[in-house]
């Protein structure tokens, strides 16, 4: 199972998904495009303590993290 | 007399359920409080275990002894040091681990420590000149720092 992690008031909302299913896939990806369109960055984890920044949907990702957009504090 | 005797009597029933109101009242604020407290609790130890998750096995060690880890600037080499906290906990180190400056930004909301370090963490390893286009920077001086 894969995992779109979305930052929010709660810590985070977690929404899993079956990678090989393709409705459930097309659902995550849409998530992503609504996320990243609305200032979201997501980001993949690419070794311990290493990530990259992805700009269109990994259907092969198994965690992606989504933290809302950055302002000056 | 009777009357006084009628008068005096619903005064007390009154002053009685009065006193029982309001101490049920202070009963359901004090649980509504606590239970708030419970909840930010387990928001923020959520956020710290998500944290730990994409720390580095060094920047894990370095936050649980010290509440602060270090991380390279994906466009300069710069080391920054990340502090516990949600604003202006972004420490810029200089080539001899020397204090430089304070940069403030944070994911947009209302976050929690965790999430806020995590996103700052990941924005400066990735786009280091894009987070530190939206940061304040502020100069204090040398001593004790507090975040």
């Amino acid at each position: 199972m894969a995992t779109q992690i979305v930052m929010d008031r709660t810590g985070d909302t977690r929404h899993t998904f079956d990678a090989q299913d393709h409705a459930e896939l097309e659902k995550a990806e849409r998530r992503f495009k609504e996320l990243t369109g609305a200032g979201f960055t997501a980001a993949v984890r690419s070794g311990p303590g290493e990530q990259r920044v992805i700009r269109a949907f990994d259907p092969a990702a198994e965690e992606t993290l989504f933290y809302p957009r950055l302002v000056g504090g | 007399m009777t009357q006084q005797i009628l008068l005096a009597i619903c005064s007390f029933a009154m002053a009685l359920v009065g006193t029982l109101l309001l101490s049920a009242l202070s009963l359901v604020v004090a649980r509504s409080g606590s239970r708030s407290r419970t909840y930010r609790y387990e928001i923020e130890a959520r956020a710290l275990t998500l944290l730990k998750e994409w720390l580095s096995p060094r920047q894990r060690t370095s936050y649980e002894r010290y509440r602060y880890f270090d991380v390279v600037g994906s466009d300069t080499g710069t080391r920054y040091r990340i502090h516990h906290g949600t604003q202006t906990n972004i420490e810029e180190l200089s080539g001899t681990g020397q204090h430089v400056c304070k940069w403030c930004f944070v994911p947009d909301g209302d976050l929690v420590a965790g999430d806020v370090m995590l996103a700052q963490k990941i924005a400066l390893e990735t786009n280091e000149r894009g987070a530190l286009s939206v940061a304040h920077r502020s100069f204090v001086a040398m001593g004790p720092r507090r975040f």
